[in-house]
């Protein structure tokens, strides 16, 4: 069994780099209640992946500018950037902002593929295509996650102060805008690259079910931020060993982990409070 | 005593809706003072410009220099799902002071630790915050305000939704770090009967209208039935003020 995980190494270590990246800056975006600007963020970057490969299909690519990873590093940092700001405040509730952003992203994404030269369907999107990273994408994953996960080192304590308490952060002189901005720039890239080769569900569920985990095991943020990462790299290996050894489709493998470690810190909690 | 915040002609508000217009007037050190008014009066406006948080429309608020505010927000505007500790909390009122990328060191905690034990929850200190109580809540973020050695003590609502008891407890708690310690205080409220009782000065907002001075001018039948925009009587018991207000004969004693 561990010979044919050996085959899909480079696949895992990519697999454990996303799960690294985005289970910490999922602990933010459990916390602070914006699960599904993760979601709708997942959704433009893969319309930008879909808008490349149908301007592919229609001989109108313009170098890197049209290259699928520019493509939906732009339309998600423009997204995060969007939601960052406050999400067009005024009338619109932000929550229904992010449902419209989700919605035409991910029909936009469908039907540009459904176009595209390369017509293999949006599953790809869905499900990703996590056994194809090879160590050029691990390598270029790295070069994005290690300054994001040194930015959120270096500035935790700012991250935590306006995701805290942001009106306190204002007196003491804190530009709520500015780092509003750097966090969801941030968990912009960090989807972007992940997007490429995880799917919509798998980035979605590295965002979400690690961080719940820790929340869920850990009284305090910085065992919070450990369990999170912990539960996303077992999940990984766990779940992309079993889609090994029993041909399962992948990614659903490690969110079924993930979900059952989740199951595990719940039943862990309850029995605490007893 | 030296001016802290200055207003001059001040118009506030958002945009182009104003919220208030031509507010004159000025906090000084060692200020007790006690806004109050109804929910949309304002309140908050006039905090955030003392802040320094919104800029006048028209006419200037000006600030002393090197001015620090403590600020303790209102309860519900912090959220509690953060697995934080009471000193995690404290320690963020040194946020500013400690300077971008650096953690708190041991000379912070000691100050968080004298900072609890100055509003008598030291033993709380590593106890989580969504586990208190609301008066422990209340005073966590007062010592999280105090901890950054503010020169105004500013309280947004701090015994909103809370017991008697704790009321009682967190209005003596400000009025005892006021006197002990000369802090200059304002703390907002909507509920008059509390914050009248503790105050030095009242400002009272309402109605688009604004009314500054000393507890004694204010708390007076004419200033507040005009304010209030229907009869209220003032009365005394045991030395305590109460405004009740006159409907058709029948007193109602929560204004």
């Amino acid at each position: 069994m561990f010979d044919a995980v050996l085959l899909f190494r480079e696949a895992l270590y990519g697999a454990l780099v996303i799960g690294l990246a985005c289970s910490v800056i999922g602990v933010y975006v459990v916390l602070r209640r914006i699960v599904f600007v993760g979601a709708a963020l997942a959704e433009l970057s893969s319309a930008g992946i879909a808008l490349a490969l149908w301007l592919e299909g229609q001989s109108m690519m313009l170098g890197v500018a049209t290259h699928p990873i520019a493509l939906a590093l732009i339309l998600t940092i423009a997204g995060a950037l969007f939601f960052g700001a406050g999400g067009g405040r005024g009338r619109i509730p932000p929550d229904a902002t992010v449902g419209v952003t989700y919605a035409v992203a991910g029909a936009a994404g469908i039907l540009l593929i459904s176009k595209a030269a390369v017509g293999e369907a949006h599953d790809i999107f869905l499900a990703g295509n996590i056994l194809g990273i090879t160590r050029a994408d691990t390598l270029v994953l790295l070069a994005v996650a290690i300054p994001v996960l040194i930015v959120h080192t270096v500035f935790y304590k700012e991250f935590l102060f306006v995701s805290f308490d942001r009106e306190t952060a204002r007196t003491l002189g804190y530009n709520i805008n500015v780092w509003n901005l750097l966090l969801y720039f941030t968990l912009g890239v960090v989807i972007a690259f992940a997007m490429q080769s995880a799917g919509v569900m798998l980035v979605f569920n590295f965002l979400v079910l690690p961080a719940v985990t820790g929340l869920l095991v850990s009284r305090s943020m910085s065992g919070v931020f450990l369990w999170s990462v912990a539960s996303a790299l077992v999940a990984s290996l766990i779940g992309f060993t079993l889609s090994v050894r029993y041909d399962l489709p992948t990614s659903p493998a490690i969110i079924a982990v993930s979900g059952a470690l989740v199951l595990v810190a719940f039943v862990a909690r309850l029995g605490q409070r007893r | 005593m030296a001016e802290l915040v200055s207003f001059d002609g001040a118009t506030l508000g958002y945009g182009r809706r104003v919220v208030l217009s031509d507010l004159s007037f000025s906090i000084a050190e060692g200020d007790f003072l006690g806004m109050v008014g109804p929910n949309g009066a304002g309140k908050t406006t006039i905090l955030r410009a003392i802040l320094g948080t919104l800029k006048p429309l028209h006419g200037t608020v000006t600030h002393t220099p090197n001015i620090r505010f403590g600020y303790v927000p209102q309860r519900d505007q912090v959220d509690y799902n953060f697995p934080l500790t009471v000193v995690d909390v404290v320690l963020m009122g040194r946020y500013d002071r400690i300077g971008l990328g650096r953690r708190p060191g041991a000379r912070d905690r000691d100050l968080a630790c004298k900072a609890l034990e100055h509003v008598g929850i030291l033993d709380l200190a590593e106890q989580s915050l969504n586990l208190l109580s609301g008066g422990q809540k209340q005073r966590t973020l007062i010592a999280r305000a105090l901890v950054g050695e503010p020169n105004v003590l500013v309280l947004d609502e701090p015994t909103s939704g809370m017991d008697l008891v704790s009321t009682t407890q967190i209005l003596g708690l400000v009025r005892e770090l006021h006197e002990r310690n000369n802090l200059t205080v304002l703390m907002v409220s909507h509920a008059l009967n509390e914050v009248a009782n503790y105050v030095e000065r009242i400002a009272l907002v309402m109605n688009g209208g604004f009314r500054i001075g000393p507890v004694d001018e204010v708390m007076t039948q004419p200033v507040l039935s005009a304010m209030y925009g229907i009869p209220v009587e003032v009365d005394s018991f045991n030395g305590h003020r109460i405004v009740v207000a006159r409907r058709d004969g029948i007193a109602d004693a929560d204004v």
